[in-house]
């Protein structure tokens, strides 16, 4: 029994080294230091053992017992601290098992921020036909068949009645006849016109925005639109309203921002203005409202609309618009 | 519009700077797009004045001058053809840069010393003259400064003109507006014609047979005046506003026109057959030259202006080759008319025409101003080109202008602005815009515009003015109180975003497409003739042919962005596209617009890692993409069957994809062909397209909670070998089925052929789960489920067991 039982402690203490986790540790715990295990049964045959061997051999597995134990805690506060046997091995600078991640088109991000914003002011989001009657793009928009305002959009023409919408107004309509007042709706969605060059893409995104209540204000419009700016640009970004023209508002105003390159001193993206046009916007004009049935003597409202691709190049710091289109996996994996 | 700030000055005072004043009207409605310095830089310039001309003894074409330029006598070579002795002429002295950055030096040409240069206008960049030397007027002194003497220092401010405010259109109307928001006062400019006794009636008569299409026509006439070429003042400011100067007479027509917003006419009036003018339709058909030499063919809805015989003018437009004004033109009919804004658009559309009269006819003029820019043109013609000018002038204006007269109530405006302006503030903002404004109690006003402001016509145009005239700036910024409603979010909106997110977190890069494309994309496809891939709804006036139908599919613009990133060597792709496609029908005047996801894979599924071998994308990467896509959005009935596929599709690597028995979509290996039409043969693409309309009529099974086991499982594997054709799918169904309440799952963890399994045959293992609710399983119960099992797998599709 003595000579098994050092065999035991030997053998013990070489398998320690090797434990490298706490699962294994309780292996060991068990074959050596269980119930089941030799020093226990090493104890148990302690009586069968003649009366004058017995305090010896007492003795022994005793120390046998305690030195496994002491091993095991020692282990055990080893590994329960973290350290590896081999302190040198792990090369952390090895390159991970990194899962495939994709982008989103930084135009959708940008759409998504700013639907963000407006969703969090109570506007609710909805989509309309991008192939759309002249009616809703222009008519009801109060921009007559032979008016000179239609100049300022160079239109892309399915047949007489239908166009490729050139704005995300015709919605403003399409909404306000399809329900009663009050309305808080944001829309984003593809617009499309008739110029391509260095600035202009015949395809392009837009995000409009309709709030119609009773006693909505252009104050109202003014702080709207500062909120957004603020949330979309930092909070110390100025802003300038300018009186403007859309046949579809009255009074109509453009919206600058301070330029974020140059922060106001005037460089080229600004054209040493200082300032940087972000969005149209103004009061609903009564016209409109003739044309959806609402009374303009009781109710108001504004509207808006934010052109994304202008947005996106300010945020990110894109000098070409054309990139957006092109696809080019260098450029949408930067996002 | 262009227009020079020293032209702006003559009819109001500009006490603050350019930059201010760019500012000023900019956040006033006038939006000043550039502000540019011209005839700066030109300090140095002095007037020299020509002693003695003298050929250049060594070269025919240059002249030795002697010339003073204030500091004695010097010599200049020069090659000007209109030198004269006594002439005063400007002249850069050694040491002046000129505008474009030339440095004049003493040099010598030729063999003979030359101190300086003498200039042209060109060469000043003054205007684009290069006949001769400029020459100066007569009252300066050698040494004077140029620059000084002719006040060439001005600014020119490109000011953005919105289609509401033609009245801005001109210098005058710039100015009004800045002495309107500067609390100047508009100086008119004197009109004094010198007219002879001959009366105007005598010379001519005006026939307008269409007053709808022109309710006023003016007209007046110079005779003997003599042509030539126009002073270097009016020249200059021509120059600077755009115009190319011609003769006295044009000039003054395009002077007038941008002084006072007024387009104007001359006529060569012996050219006039029968010396009259009859305004009538043109007839469908006619033909017409206009004065740019054109042929054009007329229709009934123009208005034209015609002689005793035929027509001379389209009207409002442009004129007449036949009439314009010539060489030899000594009498002249100046035409000053109001035409209807409608009819000249239609007009000038329809020719594809739009000019300096065009665009202001179309927008309205100022029907008032009519006789004024008439007699102004008059006056000018007079000065400049002398002759006499007929007594009075021919105004056929049968229904005078009513002004229109609005109502403001100031509360109105007041509740619309979210201001407090006072109905005193409201009326000088409207007087200082020339309108007419009385106060018709505590709240009302009623207001008069002037004849020019077109735009004016409802309560709320006036409250605009307001505002304008109060600053947007003034308005303090309040936020509206937006009430809940009880909307739910678009459930289309939902499935894009979750869809983008999932397909993101895949590795997938979102890309972006134009919506149009080239019918060619339907023979790329394969489209058959009856195919919705045919149904394109065609644009009438594309940029290109490549832009010419609206999609009827993704996938061609997905394809394609693959061949542009080949090009950049970026072959390892995951690319994905949400948008709309549109279909043609002809029963909607709309066409359908169906949103669908498409997806492609191109390439390594990864690339060689340090724990792990570079591999190539499979049909079963895709198929994946797709089983978590639509397991994300909570359907858990896909299925992929095999069927008809799109011809696009390799019909031996691809899928039908469905939920239940519902068609939702195909994946699979894009065909061959196809990749080499587009030269790419040499890459294999994955592709597959999500009908999302299809998608959205499908409502996933709401999640319902089942409580987690009570009871252990029991796991049994189960080896089988069967004809390769056997789809696994099937195999899997056999077991569901059998399986009944005590199978939880079925699982294909090993697929095998070739080895020792027969060429015919493949062996697939399944790992199956089998659990009660009820209490722990009994090895019994389950071996005789398990066994019945492998015996309907048998009967049913002919498997064996594989022996181990």
């Amino acid at each position: 029994m003595k000579e098994e039982l050092l065999q035991i402690e030997k053998k013990a203490s070489d398998e320690i080294e090797t434990i490298r986790d706490l699962s294994e540790l309780e292996q060991f715990r068990i074959a050596y230091l269980g119930k089941k295990s030799v020093v226990a049964s090493s104890m148990k045959q302690l009586k069968a053992l003649p009366p004058e061997e017995r305090p010896e051999a007492g003795k022994l597995a005793n120390r046998v017992k305690n030195r496994l134990q002491k091993l095991l805690d020692e282990a055990r506060n080893r590994l329960e601290s973290g350290k590896t046997l081999d302190d040198s091995l792990l090369d952390v600078t090895l390159p991970g098992r990194e899962p495939a991640r994709g982008t989103l088109h930084p135009i959708t991000q940008v759409l998504k921020e700013i639907c963000r914003i407006f969703v969090r002011m109570g506007y609710s989001v909805l989509t309309g036909p991008e192939v759309e009657l002249d009616y809703y793009n222009f008519e009801a928009l109060n921009f007559p068949k032979d008016h000179p305002a239609r100049d300022m959009q160079d239109t892309l023409y399915v047949s007489d009645k239908v166009v490729l919408r050139t704005h995300t107004s015709p919605m403003q309509v399409r909404v306000m006849e399809s329900q009663p007042p009050p309305v808080s709706v944001i829309v984003p969605g593809k617009v499309y016109r008739r110029d391509s060059d260095v600035s202009h893409t015949p395809m392009f995104h837009q995000v409009e925005g309709l709030l119609v209540d009773k006693g909505v204000t252009l104050g109202d419009l003014k702080g709207s639109l500062t909120s957004f700016v603020h949330q979309m640009f930092g909070k110390d970004t100025s802003l300038r309203f300018r009186p403007s023209f859309f046949p579809f508002t009255e009074p109509s105003a453009e919206v600058d921002i301070r330029c974020v390159i140059c922060k106001g001193k005037g460089c080229r993206t600004c054209s040493n203005t200082g300032w940087l046009e972000i969005l149209g916007s103004g009061m609903v004009d009564p016209e409109v409202y003739r044309f959806v049935g609402y009374d303009p003597e009781i109710y108001s409202g504004f509207a808006f609309g934010l052109g994304i691709e202008r947005i996106a190049m300010l945020k990110y710091g894109i000098d070409d618009i054309q990139l957006f289109f092109k696809n080019d996996i260098r450029f949408l994996r930067q996002f | 519009m262009r227009v020079s700030l020293n032209w702006l000055k003559d009819y109001v005072n500009i006490d603050i700077s350019p930059h201010d004043l760019a500012e000023r009207l900019t956040m006033t409605g006038l939006e000043v797009e550039t502000l540019d310095p011209v005839g700066h830089s030109l300090q140095d310039i002095v007037t020299a004045k020509i002693l003695s001309v003298t050929r250049h003894p060594d070269a025919d074409r240059l002249f030795l001058c002697r010339v003073d330029a204030g500091d004695g006598e010097v010599p200049v070579v020069c090659g000007a053809t209109n030198l004269e002795e006594g002439i005063l002429v400007p002249m850069a002295l050694p040491g002046t840069e000129l505008p474009g950055g030339l440095k004049v030096k003493e040099s010598r040409i030729r063999g003979e010393r030359s101190a300086g240069m003498l200039l042209a206008e060109d060469e000043m960049r003054l205007t684009d003259d290069h006949k001769g030397l400029m020459i100066l007027p007569s009252d300066l002194n050698p040494g004077d400064r140029v620059s000084h003497a002719l006040a060439l220092e001005d600014w020119a401010l490109d000011v953005a003109i919105t289609p509401n405010r033609p009245d801005c259109a001109s210098v005058i109307g710039i100015a009004r507006e800045i002495a309107a928001i500067t609390g100047q006062k508009l100086k008119r400019p004197q009109i004094k014609v010198t007219a002879s006794s001959t009366p105007i009636e005598d010379l001519t008569q005006v026939t307008v047979d269409d007053p709808l299409g022109c309710p006023r026509y003016a007209a007046g006439i110079i005779r003997g005046v003599e042509l030539r070429p126009s002073p270097f003042w009016l020249r200059y400011r021509l120059h600077i506003s755009g115009v190319r100067a011609i003769n006295n007479i044009v000039d003054v027509t395009n002077y007038v026109l941008l002084e006072t917003g007024h387009p104007l006419h001359s006529f060569d009036y012996d050219r006039l057959r029968g010396n009259r003018i009859v305004v009538r339709r043109a007839e469908d058909n006619e033909v017409f030259t206009t004065l740019d030499g054109q042929s054009h063919s007329l229709n009934a809805e123009m208005l034209m202006i015609c002689d005793a015989e035929r027509a001379v003018a389209v009207a409002g437009i442009m004129g007449g080759l036949n009439s314009e004004i010539f060489s030899g033109s000594t009498n002249v009919l100046v035409e000053s008319a109001f035409f209807d804004p409608v009819t000249i658009r239609r007009g000038a559309k329809r020719l594809g025409m739009s000019t300096e009269a065009s665009y202001r006819f179309e927008r309205g003029v100022d029907i008032e101003g009519v006789p004024i820019a008439l007699e102004r043109a008059l006056m000018l013609m007079h000065q400049l080109g002398g002759g006499e000018v007929a007594k009075g002038f021919i105004d056929e204006y049968p229904k005078p202008f009513i002004p229109s007269v609005i109502s403001l109530r100031i509360e109105k405006a007041n509740s619309l602005l979210g201001s407090s302006i006072s109905c005193e503030r409201a009326m000088e903002h409207l007087k200082a815009l020339e309108m007419e404004v009385e106060k018709l109690g505590a709240d009302i006003l009623q207001v008069t515009p002037p004849s020019f402001r077109v735009d004016l016509i409802r309560e709320v145009d006036l409250v605009e003015e307001v505002a304008r005239m109060e600053g947007f700036d003034e308005i303090s910024v309040t936020y509206p109180s937006i009430k809940s409603s009880d909307e739910v979010e678009p459930p289309e909106q939902v499935m894009a975003e979750t869809l983008r997110e999932t397909m993101v977190g895949l590795g997938f890069n979102e890309v972006i497409n134009y919506s149009f494309v080239s019918p060619n994309t339907a023979e790329l496809l394969m489209a058959g003739e009856e195919s919705p891939l045919r149904s394109f709804v065609p644009i009438l006036n594309p940029l290109t042919v490549d832009q010419s139908v609206m999609r009827t599919s993704l996938v061609p613009g997905t394809l394609e962005t693959i061949r542009t990133n080949v090009a950049y060597g970026m072959k390892d792709l995951r690319l994905f596209e949400w948008g709309n496609v549109f279909i043609h029908t002809e029963a909607d005047t709309l066409p359908h617009e169906k949103p669908f996801l498409v997806a492609v894979m191109t390439g390594l599924f990864n690339q060689k890692q340090w724990y792990c071998e570079e591999r190539n994308v499979d049909f079963f990467d895709i198929k994946g993409i797709v089983e978590v896509l639509l397991r994300t959005l909570g359907f858990r009935d896909t299925l992929f069957k095999r069927g008809e596929m799109p011809p696009y599709y390799n019909p031996e690597i691809s899928s039908r994809v469905y939920l239940s028995d519902h068609a939702v979509g195909n994946v699979g290996q894009v065909l061959p062909k196809l990749m080499a039409d587009l030269d790419l043969e040499t890459l294999t693409a994955y592709l597959f397209e999500l009908d999302i309309s299809a998608l959205l009529e499908r409502t996933p099974k709401p999640v319902a909670f089942k409580p987690l086991p009570k009871f252990p499982a029991v796991f049994r594997d189960l080896s089988l070998i069967v004809q390769r054709q056997v789809e696994s799918g099937k195999i899997q169904e056999i077991v569901k089925r059998e399986g009944g309440d005590l199978l939880e799952s079925v699982h294909l963890y090993d697929l095998y052929e070739g080895g020792k399994i027969d060429r015919a045959e493949k062996a697939v293992t399944l790992r199956i789960c089998y659990r009660s609710r009820e209490g722990t399983l009994e090895g019994k119960d389950i071996n005789r489920l398990h066994e019945t099992i492998i015996e309907r797998i048998g009967r049913e599709i002919g498997a064996r067991l594989r022996e181990t």
